[in-house]
Order: C-alpha cells, then sequence, then structure tokens
C-alpha cells in the first residue's frame, strides 16, 4: 500500500498545482479518475467514479477568486474510495465531499497566510531584483505541491482499509442513501452555474437544451452545436440590425 | 486584421521575449494571495520585457513596484494584457496610462474568461469526457484534455501576439467585444447546463400508490406523463433559489445528502 500511496500524493502533488498554475486541467475528477484506477490497478472503475464526481463539480469553478470545495482532493479521495471499498461510485461522493471542503478551507488559510510574502516582493521589486521575485513564486508552487501530496498521502496510507471496514458495517439505508444523494449531487453544480448565468432573456435557451434531452434524445454534443447554431444566429441577426440603426442615424444627420 | 496595426514601436522585443512571457504566464497565481491576488504572478510573466526595455536599474526598479500593485484578472486570458502592456512599457509610455489601461481591462477580460472558459468551454468539454468515463471508455478523459487544451493554448499564445500587435488598440476592441462575446457564450452555456440537468441528475420515486384494485406508480404513471425528468429539473431550481436567497453550496450538499438518506429510509426516494 505504500507505493501506491506514494504515486497518488505525487499525482496529488502535480494535480494541486495545476488547479491554479499552468492549468491544463488535469486535476479534473474525470482525469484524477483514470489515474488513480491505473495506480490501483481498476481503471473502469477509477472512469466511472471519476465521471461522477466530474458531474458533482461541474459548476464548481474558481469565479472572481471564491474558493469551492477542492476538485483536487475531492477527485482523488472519492476514487481511491471507490476503489478500495468497492461500493458503488455515488457513495463515494458523499465521502469525498466532506474532505472537499476541508481542504477547501485550508486553502482559504494559505491565501491569507501568503499575503504578508508580498511586501518581501515590494522590498526586491524596490531593489530591481528580480530572481527574488521569480523565488517567491516558486515558493508558492513548492507550498502548494507539498501540501496536496501530504493531504492525499495520509487518508490515503492509513484510512484507505478502514474506510473498506466502516462501509462494509454501514447499514444499507444510509449507504444508499448517500448513493441517492450521490446521484442528486450534480444539481448543486448545475444550480451554481444558473446562479451566475441565468438572466431573463436566457430562459429559453435552457429550456431548448432540457427539452431536446429529454424527448429527443439528443447528445451533449449536438445540444451544444445547437446551442452554437442559435448563438451564430443572434450574433449576425444583432449586427445587421446594428448596422441598420446605425446607418439611418447617419442618414438623418447627413439630411439635416 | 491585426496586420495593418502593428504600432510604432521600438522593435526591442523579440518574437522569442513574446513567447517567453506567455509560457510564464502559466504560473500567473503560483503566488496568489487575498491582499494583492496574482500581482507577483503578474510581474513575474512580464519580467523578460521589463528586464530587456529598462535599461537603468532606477527604470527597471520603477517599473517593477508599479507592477506589484493589485492585479487580478482570468489566468486564461491574462496574454493579451501582457501584450498591450509589454508594447506599452517598450514605448515608455506615460506610468498612468500603462495602470489605468491594466486596472480597466482586468475586470473585463475576467468577465469574459469566466463566461467562456468556467462557465462554457470547461462545462462542456468535461461534460462530454465525462459521459464517455462514466460508461468505462478511456477516452473520455483523453478527449476532454485534448478539446480543452487546444482552446486552451489558441488563446494564451494567439492572445500575447494578438496584444502584442493590437497595442492600445486592443483596448478598445475588447470593451465593445466584451457584451455580444459573453451574450453568445451565455446562450450556448445555458442551452448546454438545459441539457446537462436532463441527462446527468438520477432522481425518480419508486413510490406506487393503492387505490383499491388498482395501483398507481408516482414516477411512471403520474411524473413522466406529464413530463419526463420533471423532479431533476425542480430540484436544480429548488437549489438554485435557495443559491439566490443567500445559502452556502456546502450546506446544500448537507441539505442533498439529508434528503438522500431519509428519502431512502422512508421510501419515497
Amino acid at each position: 500500500m505504500l507505493t501506491e500511496a506514494l504515486l497518488i500524493a505525487l499525482w496529488a502533488g502535480i494535480a494541486g498545482v495545476d488547479l491554479f498554475d499552468v492549468q491544463l486541467h488535469i486535476h479534473r475528477p474525470v482525469v484524477s479518475g483514470l489515474v488513480v484506477g491505473a495506480i490501483l490497478g481498476d481503471i473502469k472503475t477509477g472512469l466511472i467514479t471519476g465521471a461522477t464526481l466530474e458531474l458533482v463539480w461541474m459548476g464548481m469553478v474558481p469565479l472572481a477568486g471564491a474558493q469551492p470545495p477542492n476538485v483536487v482532493i475531492g477527485g482523488i479521495i472519492g476514487t481511491v474510495f471507490a476503489i478500495l471499498s468497492g461500493q458503488d461510485p455515488k457513495i463515494a461522493v458523499g465521502v469525498a465531499v466532506p474532505f472537499a471542503i476541508a481542504v477547501q478551507a485550508l486553502i482559504t488559510l494559505l491565501f491569507t497566510a501568503f499575503s504578508p510574502i508580498m511586501h518581501k516582493a515590494d522590498k526586491y521589486a524596490e531593489e530591481a531584483n528580480t530572481r527574488g521575485i521569480e523565488n517567491i513564486n516558486y515558493l508558492g508552487i513548492a507550498i502548494l505541491f507539498v501540501m496536496y501530496a501530504v493531504i492525499a498521502f495520509l487518508p490515503v496510507y492509513y484510512g484507505a482499509e478502514y474506510a473498506t471496514n466502516i462501509v462494509q458495517k454501514m447499514p444499507t439505508w444510509l449507504t444508499d442513501g448517500l448513493a441517492t444523494a450521490g446521484g442528486m449531487m450534480p444539481a448543486i453544480g448545475f444550480a451554481m452555474l444558473l446562479k451566475i448565468m441565468l438572466k431573463k432573456e436566457y430562459f429559453a435557451f435552457l429550456l431548448v437544451g432540457f427539452i431536446v434531452v429529454t424527448y429527443f434524445k439528443l447528445t451533449l454534443v449536438g445540444t451544444a452545436i445547437l446551442g452554437l447554431a442559435i448563438a451564430l444566429y443572434d450574433f449576425y441577426n444583432k449586427k445587421s440590425s446594428d448596422d441598420n440603426t446605425q446607418f439611418k442615424k447617419e442618414v438623418r444627420t447627413n439630411g439635416i | 486584421m491585426a496586420s495593418k496595426t502593428v504600432p510604432q514601436i521600438s522593435g526591442k522585443l523579440t518574437k522569442k521575449d513574446l513567447w517567453r512571457m506567455a509560457v510564464r504566464s502559466f504560473l500567473l497565481q503560483a503566488s496568489f494571495n487575498y491582499e494583492r491576488m496574482q500581482a507577483a504572478g503578474w510581474l513575474y510573466s512580464l519580467l523578460p520585457a521589463l528586464k530587456k526595455v529598462k535599461k537603468s536599474k532606477e527604470d527597471l526598479s520603477s517599473a517593477m513596484k508599479r507592477h506589484m500593485e493589485f492585479f487580478n484578472t482570468h489566468p486564461f486570458l491574462v496574454t493579451p494584457l501582457i501584450g498591450i502592456v509589454a508594447a506599452m512599457e517598450e514605448n515608455n509610455e506615460d506610468p498612468n496610462m500603462i495602470r489605468s489601461i491594466k486596472v480597466a481591462t482586468m475586470g473585463p477580460l475576467g468577465g469574459i474568461g469566466d463566461a467562456i472558459i468556467w462557465l462554457t468551454l470547461l462545462p462542456i468539454t468535461a461534460g462530454i469526457g465525462a459521459s464517455l468515463a462514466i460508461e468505462g471508455n478511456i477516452a473520455g478523459p483523453i478527449l476532454f484534455l485534448l478539446i480543452f487544451n487546444a482552446i486552451h493554448a489558441v488563446l494564451r499564445f494567439g492572445g500575447i501576439f494578438y496584444g502584442y500587435n493590437t497595442g492600445v488598440k486592443a483596448v478598445k476592441t475588447l470593451r465593445t467585444g466584451t457584451k455580444a462575446i459573453s451574450h453568445a457564450a451565455s446562450i450556448v452555456g445555458l442551452t448546454v447546463v438545459g441539457g446537462l440537468i436532463a441527462s446527468y441528475i438520477s432522481l425518480s420515486t419508486p413510490l406506487v400508490v393503492k387505490a383499491g384494485q388498482a395501483q398507481v406508480a408516482i414516477q411512471t404513471d403520474v411524473l413522466d406523463k406529464i413530463m419526463p425528468n420533471m423532479l431533476p429539473l425542480g430540484y436544480t431550481f429548488l437549489l438554485y433559489f435557495l443559491l439566490k436567497k443567500g445559502m452556502s453550496p456546502t450546506k446544500l450538499i448537507g441539505i442533498t445528502i439529508l434528503i438522500g438518506i431519509v428519502g431512502k429510509f422512508f421510501g419515497i426516494l
């Protein structure tokens, strides 16, 4: 288990850095699920759990600096749990979210703790010390890497076997209940997206997307292309009407 | 479009410098903190240009101090602004003008970035990836990374050249374009969210009501007759209104877990 825990810790460190820096988005659960699955020798469960967790975190993005429950640790711990305990991936959602919320609090703490270092950076700027500025940024990366690696290592190394036992002792109404809640949780992500995006004039498009999938079983790609078609129509329609009004105005001013 | 508008600049910065700054911009948030947010990462990204165009130590020092001021924008869309500011620093523009362009642009860029990347590109590509992965298909995560990063790369590396070449003019373009772009992005985004609600929330009831001889299954005989996926849509909107009332996402997670367990316990879910 030590080797697996170390590998998962390494992945957590890399993914944790990717959440804020480089941002190739290898930290998303849909990718972490595959990697953790490969480390633990069960790619299929990894993929399914990763995808389930991905949907829960869909709307939880760092908008305007606000920190959502930590997607990196949520994705990794959730997948580890599903594979080691052999439970339904949906139960993993209920297990992963508390971890993710705790790590979110820790990140907030880190962002506060890093503020005083900015005054050191001011001093480096004053001295035109470019190397100093670079080192402060590299230090930030190093702290993130170590933090995530440690956070992922501990529960995987010490808790994984326990987790299996705990789940086996849990009553079925609890595990089934957690699975049901896991199935509902994507609604939270979608509601968060709606809170930011939904305005009265956009409600029609939400409905169109819902209807084409519910009644016509259109795939997600098809739905996206449909949305794009509407957006393009709207964009050029508006543009030409803008041009027209501008033209009219010009004509009038010329006339007078 | 940009070819005709190359500003008159001393030409000290090379293509290689622009590439180096774009690569450095990957670490924009390395030293993120609540006091200055991305300031030190922004300065880090801009250093190749500053070191080259500010010859004296005094000039370099004063430029570095100016760029340690509060800064925050979308991490994928920072490069057009790096390009603009690098062009202005190279041309020794008035520091106050550089500052106001920085401040005026970081907000709209942040807004556009949130709309087209966090709320459109990410949900669509991750949603497609997840829809494959949930069936155990390894192509899911791979496809997600490929599509997402192809667009990411175009924005980041294309952005720095676009910003540099259009120089100050880019700011105007961005301002007038902001509304139309985020409007179009919202339309695509919401259509997809509608589809996601219909396909990815599993919520149904096994309740069966017995009336004499007749048995009525609430889900298949009643709810699905009115509209399939009614419960997922209804639950999403319930959460939406709770969020708007100011309830935190963390609380909603707690509520959802509670509903799941209690609902299962009494056999309503």
